[in-house]
């Protein structure tokens, strides 16, 4: 059978509906719900029959059969970047908004190409520190800067 | 309806909405010029600082972005040949011929001056049609509501393309789907949370929208990075434009096309799904057949006519499909869905009842669209050759910081930082959606409407003591219904009917 992007595409939305059709019948009415005509559950199992019959429909009749192609892409560079985002999500708040927001930009930059290191500081560090000024008193939306250790108290 | 322009009026013309007006064209245009950076992330972008904003102008400043993003595109797409978004590639056709041929900056001038008339024109129409559709629709029910919420949904998968409207259906679902994610709204109950607190409130719009739109057209650009050749190309482009003056054979020739256009515009805008990339396809073959066929040669090539046909169409189709959002609160485009989405989290309905109890926000979007076209007209236009300098930005920086504004903006709303790693979790799936081709725009739809449509139909079954007759027996609701499936069958029915008449010719021709 002929995994085209159509196919491939159908296969992990199938996957996608099914485990949301069994995560549905999670769902806990209260006894008096479950005659009712309209339920928290009514919603989700239409929808997933909805759902897996259209994933089986694009598997089964594909709109175009082009076949994936994953040479000539940046995977990896990908691959880092989407690291990256997730290790700023978990250092923002103990490392504070100045220094992992201009690490995250420093490495981001780096990443693509940028190979002065004086020239990834003075793009990231000032535009971090700008933006920071502009949240807090232009804003008002307060973020911690500093990192946990150098905060007072 | 004078007095509803006066309080629009009123409302825009204050100094402060107007700086919001003029710094949303502004920053429209700088994010709408990004290659792959359409009206959807310029909004979903600025859907942080709206929410700091008083409804009427975080409104205003989501239509000037609208504006000035569908602008920008139309920059990108004469000065480099890379539509932003859909809805300007059929601007490319003339516009970057004529860039090439040195007219850059008449070009600019051509599509700037169109997008305004159009733009104008469909904002006068919206004038006079939202009101009277709104008052039409006060006698809507629940059933009329869901029925038009199908309407919606299907109608967006229908006008999809060729072969691609069953996928545009499925990921419609799966946009349903997640709406369905967190607390049950009646019944109190968890749904999908997989035990985590973080997802009892559901999933966030602003959330979603930026991991699938910014974050992964930034992440898709990061996949495929731009050869040397196209990077000369821009850094070229934005530096000669030449001159920006049309003459007043033009401005003749241009007059007719202009007024067409922003009828056809408008009225395709008006319909759920259509928008602004059908409108201008549209518009661009309708006066390609009308040229004639001395001029009609000419499209293609750099033709003023093939240029501004577009680009009315697409900023008159902008504007028309504010109608169903304002006056049914049914959003007929992914940027009118993410706009209701920022409306709702306001706490403001859209509806049949927005302009009553609403008027400043009803009108003052109306009015700040003629004030945004003027903007777009005598601020953006003189300002383009230093915007477009923004091509000329390595993208080295350029999508680091896109990434970073798009986590960082949802992070401001909630300051949780496990919405940063959902979004890294849904920018994932959606740059293998993306890369497989599955539209990302009927699975927001979905995701908006989700909500509503079930709030909707739960309504309607409790009015009808728990019984789906309404569907059958209520007139509007079946009609509006039929319509749905019409917009279903018909395109599968065209489709069918095209390969029967290719068997015939194939047979005809094998046997003679």
């Amino acid at each position: 059978m002929l995994l085209s992007k159509d196919r491939i595409g159908g296969l992990l939305l199938l996957a996608f509906c099914i485990a949301y059709g069994l995560l549905s019948q999670e769902i806990r009415l209260l006894p008096f719900q479950a005659n009712a005509a309209f339920h928290a559950r009514t919603m989700p199992e239409v929808l997933t029959v909805l759902g897996i019959g259209l994933s089986l429909a694009t598997i089964i009749f594909p709109g175009s059969r082009e076949k994936p192609s994953l040479a000539g892409y940046s995977w990896v560079t990908c691959g880092v970047f989407l690291g990256l985002m997730s290790l700023y999500g978990f250092t923002i708040r103990p490392l504070g908004f100045l220094l992992s927001t201009s690490l995250f930009l420093m490495i981001g930059f780096a990443l693509l190409g940028e190979r002065k290191p004086l020239t990834l500081v003075l793009v990231a560090v000032p535009l971090v520190v700008v933006f920071w000024v502009l949240m807090t008193q232009g804003l008002d939306v307060f973020i911690e800067p500093l990192p946990a250790f150098l905060r007072a108290g | 309806m004078i007095e509803g322009i006066m309080i629009g009026l009123s409302t825009a013309l204050t100094p402060t909405n107007l700086a919001f007006v003029m710094l949303g064209c502004l920053a429209g245009t700088f994010i709408g010029m990004l290659p792959g950076l359409g009206p959807m992330s310029a909004i979903a972008l600025m859907i942080p600082i709206a929410a700091s904003l008083d409804p009427a102008a975080g409104i205003i400043l989501m239509a000037a972005v609208y504006y000035g993003a569908i602008f920008g595109g139309s920059t990108s797409s004469i000065l480099i040949n890379a539509p932003g978004v859909a809805s300007t590639v059929a601007t490319s056709f003339d516009g970057y011929p004529m860039a090439k041929k040195g007219m850059a900056g008449k070009a600019l001038a051509v599509a700037a001056y169109s997008s305004f008339s159009g733009g104008v024109i469909a904002a006068l129409f919206l004038l006079v049609a939202a009101p009277f559709l709104a008052s039409v629709s006060l006698s809507f029910h629940s059933t009329d509501y869901f029925a038009l919420m199908v309407l919606g949904l299907v109608a967006v998968a229908a006008f999809a393309g060729k072969g691609d409207m069953i996928k545009a259906l499925l990921m419609t679902v799966v946009g349903l789907m997640l709406s369905t994610v967190g607390t049950d709204q009646t019944q109190g109950v968890p749904r999908f949370t997989l035990g985590l607190i973080d997802l009892v409130d559901g999933i966030s719009f602003l959330l979603l929208v930026m991991a699938t739109f910014a974050l992964s057209e930034a992440l898709l650009a990061i996949l495929k990075p731009k050869g040397d050749a196209d990077r000369l190309k821009e850094k070229e482009a934005s530096q000669n434009l030449g001159s920006m003056a049309v003459s007043r054979s033009e401005v003749k020739e241009m007059a007719p096309v202009v007024g067409r256009s922003s009828i056809l515009g408008f009225l395709v805008g008006v319909l759920p799904g259509a928008g602004a990339t059908i409108a201008s396809f549209l518009a661009y073959g309708t006066e390609q057949r009308l040229a004639g066929p001395e001029r009609g040669k000419q499209f293609g090539k750099g033709s003023v006519r093939g240029l501004a046909a577009p680009e009315t169409a697409n900023n008159a189709a902008a504007t028309g499909s504010f109608v169903p959002l304002l006056t049914l609160g049914i959003p007929g485009s992914g940027t009118t869905a993410i706009m209701l989405g920022a409306l709702i989290g306001y706490g403001i309905q859209p509806g049949p009842r927005l302009y009553i109890d609403q008027p400043a926000v009803f009108w003052s979007v109306i009015v700040s669209m003629w004030i945004g076209n003027i903007v777009l007209l005598i601020l953006n236009l003189p300002l383009i050759p230093y915007i477009a300098r923004v091509l000329a930005v390595p993208s080295r920086f350029l999508l680091p910081l896109i990434l970073f504004f798009s986590l960082i903006g949802v992070y401001f709303v909630s300051f949780n930082t496990f919405d940063i790693q959902l979004m890294v979790i849904f920018a994932v799936a959606a740059v293998v959606l993306r890369f497989l081709d599955f539209p990302m725009a009927p699975m927001i739809l979905g995701f908006i409407l989700g909500g509503m449509m079930e709030e909707n139909l739960r309504r309607a079954l409790l009015i009808n003591n728990d019984s789906w007759s309404f569907l059958w027996e209520r007139p509007l609701t079946l009609s509006i219904l039929l319509i749905a499936a019409a917009c279903l069958v018909a395109p599968m029915l065209t489709s069918y009917l095209r390969r029967l008449k290719r068997q015939v010719y194939d047979k005809a021709g094998e046997g003679g």
